[in-house]
């Protein structure tokens, strides 16, 4: 399947990208457009303005996924999902330490190369991440 | 941290700035409180009723989108523009207009700082100073015309650290 969304990507969009490519869709191809008018018809946008899984309701987009392909019962994504919803929104709605730091490098990135590239470094780190919460969550406590 | 009342993009004419502007209904009061205090927390300059505007670059524009974004989900509508003030002046009364906004932040966060150095006794200024960095980092991510004010700000917060009690004598001393 084809995806869709806005060039020059950012913590939001780069954990968007990994998430669908390791729980929704592993064969997706994803495009980067400037306008959302640019998307073709046979690709699924997603976090731009007007479209299903975009930011709603006070949601970020990773989190509007989440909801959209039954992802939510999964409390490593769930924990993963609180820390995008502050690096991209701000709004304290979680506590998220992590959020801050990850926001950082996330830019910094995006000064070095492209969308590809910010899409190759942070797979590892996003699959990290991942089973850092995984284990957590076994654990009951934080792992060592 | 210069102090720069001139937005990035042109070293000439103004800037590019991002604008907002958005209607919603009076009725209920919630949305319009929800999205007034995320305006609010972005600092936007606010132009006239129902038009805000953010110096351009991709996060204020993001931002600002999804914003547009949540107006249209509670039934109001919202517009996004990119925009150039017409003249230097106008731009720079903006500028202005916000660098302020900010310093008296900047002011509130050094008088509270300073006030816990003088009076507070070690356990509550450790609280004192979690509070204070949270705050000093919010205004930090709206301040997009750095005022003289935020280096004191940030001396003022930084000098409420716990003293170091491990220090190069009592080592010695331990010895």
């Amino acid at each position: 399947m084809k995806w869709a969304t806005r060039a020059g990507i950012h913590i939001n969009r780069a954990a968007c990208v990994w998430l669908i490519r390791r729980f929704v869709d592993p064969q997706a191809e994803f495009l980067f457009v400037t306008d959302p008018a640019e998307v073709p018809a046979d690709a699924t946008p997603f976090d731009m303005r007007g479209v299903e899984l975009g930011h709603h309701h006070g949601d970020c987009s990773f989190e509007t996924i989440l909801r959209r392909y039954d992802l939510t019962a999964d409390p490593a994504l769930q924990r993963i999902a609180e820390i995008i919803h502050e690096a991209d929104l701000d709004d304290e709605r979680f506590d998220a330490p992590e959020a801050p730091g990850l926001d950082v490098v996330l830019r910094g990135l995006s000064m070095i190369g492209d969308d590809e590239h910010t899409m190759a470094v942070t797979k590892p780190v996003f699959d990290g991440l991942y089973e850092y919460y995984r284990r957590a969550t076994l654990l009951g406590r934080e792992p060592a | 941290m210069k102090s720069s009342l001139q937005p990035p993009a042109t070293p000439n004419g103004p800037g590019q700035w991002v604008l907002l502007s958005y209607r919603l209904p009076r009725e209920p009061s919630t949305p319009r409180i929800t999205v007034w205090r995320k305006l609010k927390r972005l600092g936007v300059a606010q132009i006239s009723d129902g038009l805000v505007a953010l110096p351009a670059d991709a996060r204020t524009r993001e931002q600002l989108e999804w914003i547009a974004e949540e107006i249209t989900d509670f039934g109001g509508n919202a517009t996004l523009w990119i925009a150039h003030p017409a003249a230097i002046a106008e731009e720079r009364r903006l500028a202005q207009a916000m660098a302020d906004a900010r310093a008296a932040e900047y002011e509130a966060l050094r008088a509270q700082a300073e006030e816990a150095a003088r009076d507070q006794p070690d356990d509550e200024r450790q609280r004192t100073v979690r509070r204070l960095r949270a705050e000093l980092r919010r205004v930090q991510r709206r301040d997009y015309f750095p005022p003289p004010q935020r280096r004191a700000a940030e001396a003022a917060v930084a000098a409420l650290r716990p003293v170091n009690t491990y220090s190069p004598s009592s080592e010695e001393n331990s010895a």
